[in-house]
């Protein structure tokens, strides 16, 4: 059985409706508070916009960061918006902020004996819809980078792009999961989710231009560079197999670990509700 | 006296409150901490990068202090930046406790608020000693000590401006349901044209002028731009005399929307 309980096809459209109807309660939700709704997408795309400002504002002082030139530097910033709004869209919030909050409150109780598999539940539960239209321009600003680029790249890179893309989503999933899973014993993982919230930030950065200590631990022991740096890098230069394939690899790795680590944590959960 | 007793189990008890969370707070100021040393090392690779020693007319010193300087105060400031206690207190209906207690409730966020900023400060200041050491070859002490005092004042009114800022926003939840993303807004774009991610001189001239024009550069672009002398004292005296024009009109507004919020407040219940 698989970790999230969906075994054959019947399965996957039961929850392919469960997701549908998940988006249209979200749906409902936000546009209940509609100047909230709009105010929170302009916020996004403000934000967007200044942190582009940010970036041709240094480029207007130098003309490359380590071997990145600006067009690179900017299709590294739209990859990373990209995958950072599919996790927020999805499971990010859910699994970092809502599994400790149900933990602390015992409401994780009621979930538990729902008829659908509880791992999926708690990370697709409150689906951002708001991340969703804010998602929509990102992907504008991506295929405005693919034509500052001038398209230049083949479909086989476009392929190792979106391959890479995936397991960057996997990757976060995973890692996401192992610090929420640390709520089943510490009752709040906030402080933690944050740190990672921050240290996730740091994707967007080239982070082959540091040295020694920090480039090894960028690359090897957590691997940002799974993020935004790999996929962007496929699209501009060739990437050598191996390194492909220790992606994908160390990505299985920090999945197979956050299952078992879930499966653990579960075990351990104490009911906290009246 | 009787004033200052009831502001001091204020500060009290958001002290206690934010104690019972602690390790998240730490873990919190830990995680800003890390930003502002991964985006010095960014910083560093930007100068290996170029032949100049002068990027935005910053020296790498210069530049390490301000970003190390700028995210102090970012803990300081922007980290308790929403103020959501008027608008969830006026959402939910508990204004209507709070409005009968000895000290109004308008008084009790702004010191509920200064409290947390406090507490965030030292706390802040904590962790930043690890980095000012890790970091103290590349660190500028302040230009003079005129400077220095300046400096602090400017910090001061900086944390005055950010309160009346976005506690005018989350008064507006007297009229509009949620202000959440009016909040978020402001607080993205103080983030950015405050100065707290990068200097406004690395912007191009236009928008340095819109920005210079508005309140938020107040925020963390002045303070910094004061602690390394970047800006004559005669200069300091007029700014900070605009500040305190901008903290009058934003407290102006904040008076007309409470009164007439509170008017126009219903509370329904049991």
């Amino acid at each position: 059985m698989s970790p999230w309980g969906i075994e054959s096809l019947t399965g996957i459209r039961r929850y392919g409706r469960l997701i549908r109807t998940l988006m249209k309660v979200s749906l409902m939700r936000h546009m209940a508070y509609r100047p909230h709704f709009f105010m929170m997408i302009l916020g996004k795309i403000i934000r967007m916009a200044l942190l582009f400002f940010f970036f041709q504002a240094i480029f207007f002082q130098v003309n490359r960061i380590g071997d990145w030139t600006f067009d690179q530097v900017l299709l590294l910033f739209a990859t990373f918006h990209i995958a950072d709004y599919l996790i927020s869209i999805t499971f990010h919030r859910n699994l970092a902020f809502g599994l400790p909050r149900k933990v602390q409150t015992g409401d994780l109780d009621s979930q538990i004996i729902l008829p659908v598999n509880l791992l999926f539940f708690v990370s697709l539960e409150d689906l951002d819809m708001i991340d969703f239209f804010s998602f929509l321009p990102t992907l504008g600003f991506l295929l405005y980078v693919f034509y500052r680029l001038d398209f230049a790249f083949t479909w086989v890179q476009v392929l190792i792009y979106i391959l890479l893309l995936a397991n960057a989503l996997i990757f976060l999933y995973a890692v996401i999961l192992l610090v929420a899973t640390t709520c089943f014993w510490t009752t709040q993982s906030f402080g933690l989710a944050v740190i990672f919230d921050n240290l996730m930030r740091i994707g967007r950065y080239p982070l082959d231009i540091f040295e020694g200590f920090w480039k090894a631990l960028f690359i090897y022991f957590l691997p940002l560079v799974f993020i935004a740096q790999l996929p962007s890098q496929a699209l501009w230069k060739t990437l050598s197999w191996p390194f492909i394939l220790y992606a994908f690899l160390i990505t299985g790795g920090f999945l197979a670990l956050a299952f078992r680590f879930w499966k653990w944590g579960l075990k351990s959960y104490l009911s906290a509700s009246t | 006296m009787k004033y200052a007793l009831k502001i001091f189990h204020v500060l009290r008890l958001v002290l206690i409150e934010r104690l019972i969370y602690r390790v998240n707070f730490a873990l919190e100021i830990l995680s800003g901490i890390l930003s502002s040393l991964i985006i010095v090392l960014l910083w560093m690779a930007i100068f290996r990068s170029s032949d100049q020693p002068l990027i935005g007319g910053y020296t790498l010193a210069e530049m390490v202090t301000y970003l190390l300087g700028g995210g102090l105060i970012n803990s300081l400031i922007l980290t308790t930046a929403e103020n959501p206690e008027a608008s969830r207190s006026i959402q939910d209906g508990s204004l209507s406790f709070f409005l009968i207690q000895p000290l109004s409730p308008y008084w009790l966020w702004f010191f509920r608020d200064l409290g947390s900023k406090l507490f965030y400060f030292f706390l802040g200041l904590l962790g930043y000693l690890a980095v000012i050491f890790f970091f103290r070859a590349h660190l500028l002490w302040w230009a003079s000590r005129a400077h220095f005092l300046f400096f602090l004042l400017s910090l001061l009114l900086a944390s005055l401006l950010q309160f009346f800022l976005f506690e005018g926003l989350s008064l507006l939840s007297f009229w509009v349901e949620n202000t959440y993303g009016i909040r978020f807004t402001m607080r993205v774009i103080l983030e950015v044209v405050g100065g707290a991610i990068i200097p406004l001189s690395f912007f191009p001239l236009a928008l340095q002028k819109i920005f210079l024009w508005l309140p938020f550069p107040y925020v963390v672009y002045l303070p910094m731009r004061i602690y390394l002398g970047k800006i004559s004292l005669e200069e300091v005296q007029l700014e900070i005399v605009r500040e305190i024009f901008w903290i009058a009109a934003l407290a102006m507004v904040n008076l007309v929307l409470w009164r007439k919020g509170v008017h126009h407040y219903v509370s329904m219940g049991d």
